[in-house]
C-alpha cells in the first residue's frame, strides 16, 4: 500500500495599492508595459524601497495562519536568469522570512487534518512573457507585485484535499481583504511537490509540479501525478527527482529538462533593503487586521444561527455574503435566518450573477434587504412581489437610490391584507360565482379553492391568501369559529407569516399509490386503486378540526414497488406547483410503505425548504378495509400533522412523526395489535425536517423535462452493497454500461476490501477515478461514515471515495439523485426547454464537479 | 552675456583642455537638467576655476560646474558605466546626489571615464575613453573615478562625483594630487549610483578645494526615500569635539620609498602642528582584500545579471531564442575583468563554497569592524597610505619604467588601505601630500562612522602646510577667460 | 577552479567562454580564489556576519502611486518593440 506526500507552494499576490519595491500601480488589465519604471525594469543605479502596506499584510496572513512571527525579518536575492525577471534576481526571503511553523485546520470528506505550514515569506512577482511565433514578448507590468510564498509541509494526500485546502486559503485571503484570489488572472497560484513511496517508508523522491493555476488543475495534476508515481513504483522503478508542468490541455504533467546548475539559486542577504522589524506598533496593526476567519464563523453560524453545514458554507464562502446575513439580521433581529439564507443563496446570488456583481457592488444594502424581507415577513408583500421588487432594486442599477419599500408604494404593489380592502373584491368574485358560493354554503368544500383562484386573480395575486380565504369563509358561512391559533414558529419564513386572521385549513391530498389506495381482490392480492375520498373518510372524525378542506388529487394508480421516474416526477411538479400557488395550509401524501424511505429523502431534497408541512404517510393494507386499519389511522395523523403542524417534511406512520432522511423501512417485531412493520430512523442526531432545498433549480420546470432529467439520472446511477469476495469487475462491468455514480454501501464506519486481489474495490476505485466515476459510500450498518477509523478507509479516502457520513444509502441515494437533476437543469440555465441534462456544460467533469459540490 | 552663452564658453573650454587627458565621456549640458539655470544656491558662490593664488580677473558667476562619474544617473545624459554593455543607453532619470545638487545650483556639464562598472584601479578596463594622469601622460590617473580625478586635476572643474567601493575615489584622487570623500556608507544616496557592491559603496566628491568638496558633500547627503540603506548623519556631525589625537600605522607597510617618506612627513606635519600621533595597529589588515573583494564580487554578480540584452543596452546581432540573446549579449559586450568578477561572484555564492568564502567574508568584516571600533576609542582619526604607490606607468605606456608596473592582481592587494573604510562603512578622506618624481602623493584620513567634519578639519588645517598643486599643462577657467579662451 | 566548474559557475552567470578565454580566465580566476582561502585562517567563530554595515531601524515606503510617469522614457530604450511589448528572438 503506498502513502503520498503532498505538499504546496501557493503564491498569493497582495492587493496593495503599489508595487512591493517601486511606486508603480499594481494592478491587473493595463495596457503593456504603462506600470513601469526604472525601478521595476531592473535599470542601472535604481534601489528598491519595502512598500509598509505589503509587509503588513504578509504579517496580517501569516498570523491568520498561526506562524510564528520573525521579530527581526529580512530579504535576500535569488539568483536565476529569466526574461521576466529585470534584474536576474528576485527580491525575497531565505534566511529570515517573516512566518514559521504554522497551520491550517481543514476538514475534508469527514478527515480533520492540520495542515502544517512551514514559512510565509514576501518576494517579488515577474513580468510575463508571451510566446508569438518565432519572438518572444514581454510585458512587465506585473513585476514587482508583492507576492506573498506560503509554503505547507507535505501533509496532504491526494488531489482534491489539496484542492479544498487551497479553496480554504483563497477564502481566507479574501476574508483578510488582502488578495482578490482570482485564479484565472493569476492573483492566486500554486505549485505542489508530490511524493509516493510504501506505505511506511517516509518520503519518497520529491517531484515538483509547477502551473496549477486554478484549483481543478491542482487536484487533477496531483491525482495523476501520484498515480504516476504508484505505477513507476509499482513496475518496480524509481522515480526521478524532477520539476513537471502541468498541461492543461493535455490533461497531463511533463517534464521540465533543467540544467543541473539553475537550481543553485545563490542567495545571499539584499544589502538595498535593511531589516524589517515587527515592533510592537506594527504587531499592533497586524492585530487589529485579524478578522474571524471561514472555519469559525462557519462553527458559529452552525451554532449562533442553528443553520445546517451547507447553508453557512455558502454564507461564510465569501465574508461579505457573511456580513451581509448578520447585518440583516442586526436590522430585523425578528427575521428567520433560514429565510434570510434562502433569499441570499438563491434571487439575490441569482441577480447578482447575472450582472457579473459583488454584494458590496450591488446596490442591495443590508438594510434594504432587512428593509424586503421584513415586509415579506409581516405580509406587506408576498414572494413573488419580493423578487419583482428585488428585481427592480438591481435594475436601477448599482447606485440606486430607491429602498425597496419605495419601489413597493411606487408600483402599487403592496399586499392586500386589510378586511375593508379586500371585502369588495370577495365580494364581487361571490357575486360573479354564485353556484361554486352556493355549494360552499351547502358544506362543500372543493370549491373553495377554486373562488380562492378567482380571488388571487381579481387583486393580481396581491390578497393576502390567508386573511382572504378566512374572509370568504366568513362571508359565505358566517363567523369563523374560535380555534386554537397554529403554534407561531419564527417569524419571517413564508409559510408561517403571522397570521392576521384564523383560518380554515387546506389540506391537500395527494394519493400516489400505494396499497393504502387499493383495493384487496378476491383472491386477497392488493391491487392499486384510486384513493377514497378523505372528506368521506373524516367527515364525522371527532380528532380531526372541523370543516377541514380537502382538495384531493390522484398522481398514480400503481403499488409503492412500482414507482417510475415519471411518478416521481409527477408528484414533484405537483408539489411544486402547490407550493408556489400558496392555497393550502398542508400536503398528504399517501404513498406505499416499501419506497417510502426513497420518496421521503427525495422530497426533502427538493422541498426541504417548505413553507407549509407536507406529510407522507404509508400503508400496508388498503384503507377500505375498515376503520381499524392502519391505513387509516396513518392518514388521520397524516391529516393532524398536515392541519397543524410546523412546516418541513414529515413521515407518519405508527402514530410517529418520521423525519425525512434516514428513514428505514424496518420490520420490527410486530406489535400485539398486529401491526405488520414500522419504520426506524437512523443516526437521527442533527437530522431535520427543514433547511436549504438541494435542488430549487429543478422545481421551476415542467413534468415532462423533470421525467427526463430523472431518467438520465437514474440511468447513471447504480447502488452496490459490498459483499465479501466481489469481484472488482462487475463494478467495471457497471461502468462499461454508463454508470457514473455509486453508491456503495461498504462495512462499519467505512471499511471495505482494498487488497491487491481481483476480490476487491481497489481495481474499481482507481479505474473509476480515472474515468470521472464518483463513489459515494454508506454503510451497512447504522453508523457514521468517515474513514478515519481503519487503515481501509484512509485507502478509500485516499482513492478518492467520499463518506456520506451518517445518510443511510437511501437518503444518499435521493440526494444524489436530486444533485444530479439539480446539476444538469442549472447547467440547462434552469430553462425547462432542454431535457438533455449536462447540455450546457462544457464537459462530463464540469457536471460532475456540480454534483460533488451538491454531494458534499 | 547670458548665463547658456557663459556655459558655452566654459563648455568648450573644458573640450579644448580635455583632448589629451581624456577625462571626459561626455562634454554636455543639457536643458532639461532638474537644477534649472541660474538657481542661486550655496555652490553658486563658488566661481567655477576658484584657483588657490586668485589672481585673475573675477569670472561671471557660473552655477558650479559639475563633472559626474559615468556610473551615476543624470536624466538626458548617457549613462555608459564605462561599458559596451550600456554605450547608447540614455538615463530616464536622475541620482539623487545629482538632483540634490542641481537643486541647489549645480550645473552638470558632462560625464567622466571610469573603470568599466567601476572595476579597476586604472581607468583603463574601459573600451569608451582613454584617461592618463595629467601630471604625467604615460600614468594612470587611477580608478575607477580616474576621469573625476583626472578633470579636477586639471582644473577642468572644482569638484566632481565619484563612486567608492573598494578606493576608487581616494586612490585617483591622491594619484591626481586632488581631494577625494568616500563618506560613510549611506550618509548619499546610492539612488542613482549604478550598482557595483551594494553594501560597499558610496557616492562621493573629489574636488580642488577642501572647503569645495565639504560643501558639496554636505548638500548631496540625508536621508533619501528613494533609497532605504540611506541615513541621515547625526545632527552634531557624529563627533562634535576636535580632532586631538591622530592614530598611525608601523611596522613595513609595503610601500615605495616615496609613498613611505611621505607618510613620515604627513605625520610630523600633523605633529607640528599640535596633532597628538598615536601608533595603532590593524591585526585585520592582511584579510582586508581577500574579504573586500569576496563580498564585492558577490554582491556584483548579482547586481550586474540584469544586464542581458532584453530591455536596454547591447543587443546582439543575432539570437535564435531568450537563452542566446542572454548569453550571447553578455559575453559579446562585458570586459575582461568584469567577466572575472562576475565568475568569482559567482563562484564564492554557490551552494557548498559559500560558507567557505561568501560567509567567511561577511564574519571577517564583523572583525574589521570590532577592531576599528576598538581603534576609534583611543584616536580620533587614522591617518593611513592610501596605496602603497603612487600613480603607475600605463599598460599602453612604452616609455615607463617595468620596475613601477602593477599587473591586474598587484592592483587589487594594493587595495588593502582602502577597502577598510568600504567594509567597515567609514568615512575616509585623501588629502594631497605633495609631489615625488613628477607625480602627486596623497594621505588618507579615516575617521569613525559620520565624522566627515572631522576630516575636513584636519584637511583643511593640513592645507595650510601641503597646499594642493596643479600640473602645468592645466589652466583654471579664469586664466583662461582671461587668456581669451584658447586662441 | 578547474574548468569543469569554471564552465558551470560561467553557466550559472550566463556567460559564454571560448576556449582560449577559458584557459586564460582558469589562471586568474584561480589566483585569486587561492588568494581568498587565506581567509580561512582567521577565527570567526562564534562571529555573526556583517550583511549590513550602518544601516538600523524599519524602513518602508507609503503605498502610494508615484506620478514619476517615466514608463515611455523606459520602453524607449528597449531595442526591440511590437506596440509596447518588448520583444526578443524566440525560434521554436
Amino acid at each position: 500500500m503506498y502513502r503520498s506526500f503532498v505538499g504546496l507552494e501557493i503564491h498569493v499576490q497582495l492587493l496593495t495599492q503599489t508595487k512591493i519595491f517601486c511606486g508603480c500601480r499594481a494592478g491587473f488589465g493595463d495596457e503593456p508595459n504603462t506600470n513601469v519604471c526604472p525601478v521595476c525594469m531592473g535599470y542601472p543605479g535604481v534601489l528598491p524601497t519595502l512598500n509598509g502596506e505589503a509587509i503588513e499584510m504578509a504579517y496580517t496572513v501569516a498570523r491568520a495562519l498561526n506562524c510564528e512571527l520573525t521579530p527581526e525579518c529580512s530579504f535576500d536575492r535569488k539568483n536565476y536568469f529569466y526574461p521576466d525577471l529585470p534584474k536576474n534576481y528576485q527580491i525575497s526571503q531565505y534566511h529570515a522570512p517573516l512566518g514559521r511553523q504554522g497551520y491550517l485546520d481543514l476538514e475534508f470528506r469527514k478527515k480533520k487534518k492540520r495542515v502544517r505550514i512551514h514559512q510565509i515569506h514576501l518576494e517579488e512577482d515577474a513580468g510575463k512573457m508571451i510566446h508569438a511565433g518565432d519572438m518572444s514578448l514581454l510585458d512587465y507590468n506585473r513585476t514587482g507585485t508583492p507576492l506573498l510564498e506560503i509554503v505547507t509541509e507535505p501533509d496532504l494526500e491526494i488531489g482534491e484535499e489539496a484542492e479544498a485546502l487551497l479553496q480554504e486559503l483563497r477564502r481566507i485571503v479574501r476574508y483578510l481583504g488582502v488578495c482578490d484570489g482570482n485564479m484565472e488572472e493569476g492573483s492566486l497560484r500554486c505549485d505542489a511537490n508530490v511524493s509516493v513511496n510504501l506505505e511506511g517508508a517516509g518520503l519518497g523522491s520529491k517531484v515538483e509540479i509547477k502551473n496549477l493555476n486554478s484549483s481543478r488543475f491542482v487536484r487533477k495534476a496531483l491525482n495523476f501525478e501520484i498515480e504516476r508515481q504508484e505505477e513507476i513504483l509499482e513496475r518496480g522503478g524509481t522515480v526521478a527527482q524532477e520539476t513537471r508542468l502541468w498541461n492543461e490541455n493535455r490533461d497531463q504533467s511533463e517534464s521540465m529538462r533543467t540544467k543541473e546548475s539553475a537550481h543553485d539559486y545563490r542567495y545571499f542577504p539584499e544589502p538595498d533593503l535593511p531589516h524589517f522589524h515587527a515592533d510592537a506598533a506594527f504587531l499592533r496593526n497586524v492585530e487589529e487586521r485579524q478578522v474571524e476567519l471561514p472555519a469559525e464563523r462557519r462553527a458559529r453560524f452552525q451554532e449562533e444561527w442553528k443553520l445546517s453545514v451547507p447553508q453557512t458554507e455558502f454564507l461564510c464562502d465569501e465574508k461579505e455574503t457573511a456580513d451581509c446575513f448578520e447585518l440583516v439580521l442586526a436590522e430585523e433581529p425578528e427575521l428567520d435566518p433560514e429565510m434570510v439564507v434562502t433569499w441570499l443563496a438563491g434571487d439575490v446570488r441569482k441577480q447578482l450573477n447575472r450582472r457579473g456583481w459583488s454584494l458590496t457592488e450591488s446596490p442591495l444594502t443590508p438594510p434594504r434587504l432587512a428593509q424586503l424581507l421584513r415586509l415579506l415577513a409581516e405580509g406587506t408583500i408576498h414572494g413573488k412581489i419580493a423578487k419583482q421588487t428585488l428585481e427592480l432594486l438591481f435594475e436601477g442599477g448599482r447606485n440606486s437610490s430607491l429602498d425597496p419599500i419605495e419601489i413597493i408604494e411606487e408600483q402599487g404593489w403592496k399586499q392586500i391584507a386589510h378586511r375593508s380592502e379586500l371585502e369588495p373584491f370577495i365580494l364581487s368574485v361571490i357575486e360573479q360565482h354564485e353556484g361554486a358560493a352556493e355549494q360552499v354554503r351547502q358544506g362543500e368544500s372543493k370549491p373553495v379553492g377554486f373562488l380562492m383562484g378567482q380571488v388571487m386573480k381579481a387583486t393580481e395575486g396581491r390578497a393576502e391568501p390567508a386573511a382572504a380565504q378566512a374572509l370568504l369563509q366568513e362571508l359565505l358561512l358566517g363567523a369563523p369559529p374560535a380555534r386554537e391559533p397554529r403554534p407561531e414558529s419564527r417569524a419571517g419564513s413564508e409559510a408561517t407569516a403571522p397570521r392576521r386572521s384564523p383560518r380554515i385549513p387546506t389540506i391537500q391530498v395527494l394519493s400516489f399509490g400505494g396499497a393504502i389506495a387499493g383495493h384487496r381482490r378476491e383472491d386477497g392480492l392488493v391491487e392499486p386503486g384510486d384513493l377514497v375520498s378523505l372528506g368521506e373518510l373524516f367527515r364525522q372524525d371527532p380528532d380531526l378540526p372541523e370543516q377541514i378542506v380537502f382538495e384531493e388529487i390522484r398522481l398514480g394508480r400503481f403499488l409503492s414497488e412500482e414507482i417510475t421516474p415519471a411518478d416521481w416526477s409527477a408528484l414533484l411538479t405537483r408539489l411544486a406547483s402547490t407550493l408556489e400557488e400558496r392555497s393550502v395550509q398542508g400536503i398528504v401524501v399517501a404513498h406505499g410503505t416499501d419506497t417510502l424511505a426513497y420518496t421521503a429523502g427525495l422530497v426533502y431534497w427538493f422541498f426541504a425548504d417548505t413553507s407549509v408541512p407536507i406529510v407522507l404517510t404509508a400503508g400496508a393494507v388498503p384503507t377500505d378495509e375498515g376503520e381499524r386499519g392502519e391505513s387509516v389511522a396513518n392518514l388521520r395523523r397524516a391529516v393532524q400533522v398536515a392541519a397543524g403542524a410546523e412546516a418541513g417534511i414529515h413521515v407518519v406512520y405508527g402514530g410517529e412523526d418520521f423525519m425525512p432522511v434516514n428513514l428505514r423501512f424496518e420490520r420490527i417485531a410486530p406489535s400485539p395489535e398486529g401491526e405488520t412493520g414500522s419504520f426506524r430512523t437512523w443516526n437521527p442526531v442533527g437530522l431535520r425536517r427543514r433547511g436549504a432545498a438541494l435542488a430549487p433549480t429543478a422545481r421551476s420546470v415542467t413534468r415532462e423535462v423533470l421525467t427526463a432529467v430523472l431518467e438520465s439520472a437514474l440511468r447513471r446511477t447504480f447502488v452496490v452493497r459490498v459483499f465479501p469476495g466481489m469481484p472488482g469487475e462487475t463494478l467495471i462491468a457497471l461502468m462499461d454500461a454508463g454508470i457514473r455514480y455509486f453508491i456503495l454501501e461498504i462495512y462499519d464506519t467505512g471499511t471495505a476490501n482494498l487488497r491487491e486481489t481481483p476480490f476487491s474495490l481497489r481495481k474499481a476505485l482507481v479505474r473509476g477515478r480515472e474515468r470521472g466515476v464518483s463513489f459515494f459510500c454508506t454503510s451497512q450498518q447504522e453508523g457514521v461514515v468517515d474513514f478515519s477509523g481503519y487503515v481501509t478507509a484512509h485507502e478509500l479516502w485516499r482513492n478518492g471515495a467520499i463518506p456520506m457520513g451518517g445518510l443511510t444509502t437511501e437518503s444518499a441515494f435521493t440526494r444524489l439523485v436530486a444533485a444530479q437533476v439539480e446539476a444538469a437543469l442549472v447547467g440547462a440555465g434552469g430553462s425547462s426547454d432542454s431535457g438533455a441534462g449536462d447540455r450546457g456544460y462544457q464537459s462530463e467533469e464540469e457536471f460532475r464537479e456540480r454534483v460533488l459540490h451538491l454531494m458534499t | 552675456m547670458t548665463d547658456t552663452e557663459s556655459l558655452e564658453e566654459y563648455l568648450a573650454f573644458i573640450r579644448h583642455q580635455d583632448r589629451e587627458t581624456g577625462s571626459f565621456l561626455e562634454i554636455a549640458v543639457r536643458p532639461g537638467a532638474a537644477g534649472a539655470a541660474g538657481a542661486t544656491g550655496d555652490p553658486a558662490e563658488h566661481p567655477a576655476g576658484e584657483s588657490p593664488e586668485g589672481s585673475p580677473p573675477p569670472p561671471p558667476r557660473l552655477p558650479l560646474p559639475l563633472a559626474v562619474k559615468d556610473n551615476i544617473a543624470v536624466r538626458g545624459y548617457r549613462l555608459t558605466c564605462g561599458s559596451s554593455m550600456l554605450e547608447n543607453l540614455v538615463s530616464p532619470y536622475t541620482a539623487t546626489a545629482v538632483e540634490r545638487l542641481e537643486r541647489a545650483g549645480a550645473r552638470v556639464v558632462g560625464k567622466t571615464n571610469l573603470d568599466e562598472f567601476g572595476m579597476g584601479s586604472a581607468t583603463e578596463n574601459t573600451p569608451l575613453g582613454r584617461t592618463v594622469n595629467p601630471w604625467n601622460h604615460d600614468f594612470v590617473a587611477g580608478g575607477s573615478s580616474g576621469g573625476s580625478a583626472a578633470a579636477v586635476a586639471q582644473q577642468l572643474v572644482p569638484v566632481a562625483l565619484g563612486s567608492d567601493t573598494g578606493g576608487s575615489i581616494r586612490q585617483p584622487a591622491a594619484f591626481c594630487g586632488v581631494y577625494g570623500l568616500k563618506p560613510t556608507y549611506g550618509t548619499v544616496s546610492r539612488y542613482g549610483l549604478v550598482a557595483y557592491a551594494s553594501s560597499l559603496e558610496v557616492i562621493g566628491v573629489l574636488g580642488a578645494d577642501i572647503g569645495t568638496v565639504a560643501r558639496t558633500y554636505r548638500l548631496m547627503s540625508g536621508v533619501d526615500g528613494m533609497d532605504h540603506s540611506s541615513v541621515d548623519p547625526p545632527p552634531d556631525g557624529g563627533s562634535p569635539d576636535p580632532v586631538r589625537t591622530v592614530g598611525v600605522l608601523r611596522g613595513d607597510l609595503g610601500l615605495t620609498p616615496e609613498v613611505a617618506r611621505n607618510y613620515a612627513e604627513t605625520e610630523q606635519v600633523l605633529q607640528a602642528r599640535g596633532y597628538r600621533i598615536k601608533p595603532v595597529e590593524l591585526t585585520t589588515l592582511e584579510y582586508v582584500v581577500p574579504a573586500y573583494y569576496t563580498i564585492a564580487t558577490a554582491e556584483a554578480s548579482a547586481n550586474l545579471a540584469r544586464y542581458n540584452g532584453v530591455r536596454y543596452g547591447y543587443r546582439p546581432d543575432y539570437a535564435e531564442n531568450p537563452e542566446e540573446l542572454v548569453r550571447k549579449a553578455r559575453s559579446e559586450a562585458f570586459g575582461r575583468e568584469v567577466k572575472l568578477r562576475i565568475l568569482l561572484g559567482t563562484y564564492v555564492l554557490r551552494s557548498g563554497f559559500q560558507d567557505q568564502y561568501y560567509t567567511q567574508a561577511q564574519k571577517i568584516r564583523t572583525l574589521i569592524r570590532r577592531e576599528l571600533e576598538q581603534i576609534y576609542r583611543e584616536v580620533d582619526v587614522i591617518l593611513m597610505p592610501v596605496f602603497p604607490t603612487q600613480a603607475f606607468p600605463r599598460a599602453d605606456a612604452e616609455g615607463a619604467p617595468a620596475f613601477a608596473r602593477l599587473d591586474e592582481f598587484q592592483q587589487k592587494v594594493a587595495d588593502r588601505f582602502t577597502c577598510t573604510a568600504n567594509l567597515a562603512a567609514l568615512p575616509a578622506l585623501t588629502v594631497p601630500t605633495g609631489l615625488a618624481r613628477g607625480l602627486p602623493l596623497g594621505m588618507q584620513l579615516m575617521g569613525p562612522a559620520f565624522s566627515e567634519e572631522r576630516l575636513f578639519a584636519v584637511a583643511e588645517d593640513l592645507a595650510r602646510e601641503m597646499p594642493i598643486q596643479f600640473p602645468r599643462s592645466s589652466i583654471s577657467w579664469p586664466e583662461w577667460r582671461a587668456a581669451g579662451g584658447g586662441s | 577552479m578547474d574548468s569543469l566548474e569554471l564552465r558551470t559557475t560561467a553557466d550559472m552567470a550566463m556567460l559564454d567562454l571560448d576556449d582560449s578565454g577559458l584557459a586564460e580566465l582558469e589562471d586568474a580566476v584561480s589566483r585569486v580564489l587561492e588568494y581568498f582561502t587565506t581567509m580561512a585562517a582567521i577565527d570567526v567563530k562564534n562571529v555573526e556576519p556583517t550583511t549590513h554595515a550602518l544601516i538600523t531601524g524599519n524602513r518602508t515606503r507609503r503605498d502610494q502611486p508615484a506620478s514619476l510617469a517615466l514608463a515611455d522614457d523606459v520602453l524607449e530604450q528597449a531595442a526591440d518593440l511590437e506596440d509596447r511589448l518588448i520583444s526578443i528572438p524566440n525560434v521554436l
